[in-house]
């Protein structure tokens, strides 16, 4: 299985940070994507940080209120749109080509340019920070009129979204021609492994829905500078019109946030339970059954608009839980049965099915459309979001880290520091969010900078300051974990896990161009085919 | 055989007993934190509240119990190759068939729920004009619209505004519907009262408009639940929920105040009806 890189030519060595500037390689950009969208997950953690510290103990005035509205705004727009929207794109550069038995992307420069819109982008954002009226402070959701009164860093948090936007559909474009159109000799669509799937119908999603985005948002830019009156009823616009377009992007974008995710846990959870994923076909129809749901629920984050069609979406918004309980299945099912070690990255795939499922759960109180009346923008919504995106997204984003991180540099993260990691992190993070469920009931509001003494909240938001502070405190071992590594030398063979994948039938880390020779591929473990032969089918 | 059977119930019995106690936990939990609400409409919303509860904590107790006792029933003891099945069958169709089954259920009783609650109020309910801006309160009260008791020939209308500094109250009587219109002329605002377990939006350039019909006197706190601005959270009020002779009183006491005395001769006199 030993793989040669091609020897380079001498004359042809360019200096490291020119060539990491310049490359058009889909593994170097998968790690620029990775180094960058990490960043903002610190980033949009101190914020959160920020955000815990002055919602610990009644009346506080750690933060202005305005200051406030700019750190949970941004809090939310780096974690979602510099990091976790992108960072699938870095986990799906690095690997749907080499799961895939391809060489690189299909178009590597328009791959470049994808990576390189970013980094402006988020400077452009966060910028707003040091501009008169400070950073947009309308929530992410930037709700118009709200977002026509602040200042010019409104302005460019829109433009700095367009371009992150821009970025994701040329993205999207090239993930779904790479997949259509690069696959190995006998990879048929349904021998594709899992996570390409989700990618694929991830890249489906942005294509069709950011464009609208976009869309909105220079609308909202023409209503704030040049006077334009669409979301002005004094002119004639409409206030809700916004809400409708900006979720129309914005709720297939939690499935954005979310698709990859899961199909990480299905490749994480076959190769450490020694099973096929249970049901692989009734994953793949469920991931595009709510890649199609997810097109037809947008306005259930606006039944208290009143200008809803409240039985169409309260259903559209139930039967999205179907396809999301048949995956639960196919992991339980994948796990029934198999010889199951637990590893770092099985620990966080773990995790995620029993965060997220608590995150399907907590969701469905939002489709009974008279609870929703109650639990709407309150903090039982906060702690739903957060059971789905950091229960579910973010343990699926650090499961794939310890589990890729051999292959893509070489290194096996610490074992030992990898468990606490995740026991840190998995209780901090229940105890930092699921008190947000009572203090949603409770009737605290999200998105309010200070709460009364006589409110009663104080207790369960110290406990959940506690819990986030916690989370800070388990990506030590983590940072641990990694400079270890890399003060090691790479050490790891091709395949350290017996995974099923094409990614581990080459070098860790892989050379230019991937692969040598290619194992033929007559299911969707195609290395696992290699190593067991006929003796399990 | 025995020895076999026994580590195995006794697992089962663990995970079981583990997602048992989580579940009740949470339901302790929610039953002390959740509201039961205080209008009729409120408690057709709580009912739902807890059926959607309890149907969550069986969801959640039968995957987290199977959970639990596959991550400990199965976890590696040898080197062999476990039997490779991958699906398919009766299965998958129970996979399908068992979600949809509980989400249309759901789906039933919220919208039977969603159409009790919606009944709109009759003509002559008080009707209590309600007005979020940056960042307070104007609640107004027209005097030939007051419910039981109105006296279609008055004039005027008393308002209550009140500052982030200071919050508003906003009386309403017990026991007889109350329709509220809202209005916004600046952003969106939410009016959100935590026992009404309701809130709707206040959106400049239209009039929402809902009815309750309060069942418990008392001090209710209530405040903006949509983003609005810089004190968006100091945008809070009282409603003040009172028997119908209180709720006049306090007309008569504000028109005086407010109007000029002698304006509401005619309402204060229908006050000993």
């Amino acid at each position: 299985m030993a793989t040669v890189a091609v020897p380079q030519l001498s004359g042809y060595h360019r200096p490291a940070v020119l060539d990491w500037i310049t490359t058009v390689d889909h593994k170097k950009l998968g790690i620029l994507y990775l180094y960058f969208t990490l960043f903002f997950f610190a980033v949009g953690g101190i914020l959160a940080l920020l955000v815990r510290t002055q919602l610990a103990v009644a009346d506080n005035s750690f933060v202005g209120n305005d200051a406030y509205n700019q750190i949970f705004t941004m809090h939310a727009s780096a974690m979602l749109f510099l990091f976790i929207i992108p960072v699938w794109a870095g986990f799906g550069n690095y690997l749907v080509p080499l799961q895939i038995g391809a060489a690189d992307m299909a178009f590597p420069r328009i791959n470049a340019l994808s990576f390189w819109m970013l980094p402006p982008a988020g400077i452009l954002m966060f910028a707003g920070f040091i501009v008169d009226g400070g950073a947009a402070d309308g929530g992410w959701t930037a709700y118009s009129p709200l977002a026509q009164q602040t200042g010019v860093g409104m302005d460019m948090w829109i433009i700095a979204v367009i371009v992150l936007g821009m970025s994701s559909t040329i993205g999207a474009a090239n993930f779904l021609v790479t997949m259509f159109r690069m696959r190995a000799p006998g990879m048929t669509m349904f021998r594709m492994p899992i996570f390409c799937w989700t990618m694929l119908v991830t890249a489906l999603l942005q294509l069709l829905a950011t464009p609208v985005l976009a869309a909105a948002l220079v609308m909202l830019f023409i209503d704030r500078n040049y006077g334009g009156q669409f979301f002005d009823p004094n002119g004639g616009g409409n206030v809700v019109l916004w809400q409708n377009v900006f979720w129309f992007y914005s709720h297939p974008a939690v499935y954005i946030m979310i698709l990859p995710g899961m199909g990480i846990v299905s490749e994480i959870l076959p190769v450490f339970s020694r099973k096929p994923l249970f049901g692989y076909k009734a994953f793949v129809f469920a991931t595009i059954g709510i890649g199609g749901l997810g097109f037809s629920v947008w306005a259930h984050h606006m039944f208290t608009t009143g200008s809803v069609l409240l039985p169409f979406f309260g259903f559209m918004t139930f039967m999205i839980g179907v396809p999301t309980g048949v995956k639960i299945f196919n992991w339980l099912g994948t796990l029934w049965g198999g010889s199951i070690s637990f590893p770092t990255p099985m620990l966080f795939a773990i995790g995620f099915v029993s965060m997220f499922l608590i995150g399907g759960i907590n969701g469905t109180y939002s489709a009974a459309v008279p609870v929703d009346f109650a639990l709407h923008d309150t903090y039982f919504v906060v702690a739903h979001i957060h059971y789905v995106l950091f229960g579910g997204s973010v343990f699926a984003v650090f499961g794939g880290l310890y589990y890729w991180f051999p292959k893509i540099w070489g290194r096996k993260l610490n074992e030992r520091l990898g468990k606490l990691h995740f026991a840190l992190m998995f209780v901090g993070f229940n105890v930092a969010f699921f008190p947000m469920h009572m203090l949603g009931l409770d009737g605290m509001p999200r998105r309010i900078a200070v709460y009364a003494d006589s409110a009663g909240w104080e207790a369960l938001n110290m406990l959940s300051t506690g819990g986030a502070f916690l989370i800070a405190v388990s990506m030590i071992p983590f940072l641990i974990a990694v400079v270890m590594a890399f003060m090691r030398p790479k050490d790891q063979p091709d395949d350290p896990w017996e995974a099923n994948t094409l990614e581990w039938a080459t070098t860790s880390p892989p050379p230019h161009y991937n692969f040598d020779s290619l194992p033929p591929v007559r299911s969707e473990r195609p290395l696992f085919d290699a190593r067991h032969g006929d003796e399990a089918h | 055989m025995l020895r076999m059977s026994l580590p195995r119930r006794v697992r089962l019995l663990a995970a079981a007993t583990a997602a048992g106690l989580l579940a009740l936990l949470a339901t302790g939990t929610a039953s002390a934190i959740q509201p039961g609400g205080i209008t009729d409409e409120a408690r057709l919303m709580n009912e739902l509240f807890w059926i959607v509860t309890i149907a969550g904590l069986i969801v959640f107790a039968l995957v987290a119990a199977a959970l639990v006792y596959a991550i400990i029933r199965y976890r590696r003891k040898d080197d062999e190759l476990p039997p490779q099945f991958h699906g398919g069958g009766k299965i998958e169709v129970a996979m399908v068939g068992v979600p949809i089954l509980i989400v249309i259920g759901l789906f039933t009783i919220s919208m039977i729920t969603l159409v009790q609650i919606d009944d709109k109020a009759e003509d002559d309910a008080l009707t209590i004009d309600v007005t979020g801006f940056q960042f307070s309160w104007q609640f107004a009260y027209n005097l030939n619209d007051l419910g039981t008791n109105t006296d279609p020939n008055a004039e005027g209308t008393i308002a209550v505004i009140g500052t982030p500094a200071n919050d508003p109250i906003l009386y309403m009587p017990v026991d007889e519907p109350v329709e509220f219109l809202l209005k916004s002329n600046d952003v969106i605002h939410s009016f959100y009262v935590v026992d009404f377990l309701y809130k709707l939006d206040l959106i400049p350039g239209r009039v929402n408009s809902f009815t309750v019909t309060a069942r418990e006197t008392g001090d209710f706190r209530a405040q903006c639940a949509e983003l609005c601005g810089t004190n968006h959270a100091l945008m809070r009020f009282t409603v003040r929920v009172v028997e119908r002779d209180e709720f006049d009183a306090w007309v008569a006491d504000e028109a005086a105040r407010q109007l000029g005395e002698g304006t509401l001769v005619s309402s204060s006199g229908t006050q000993g009806d």
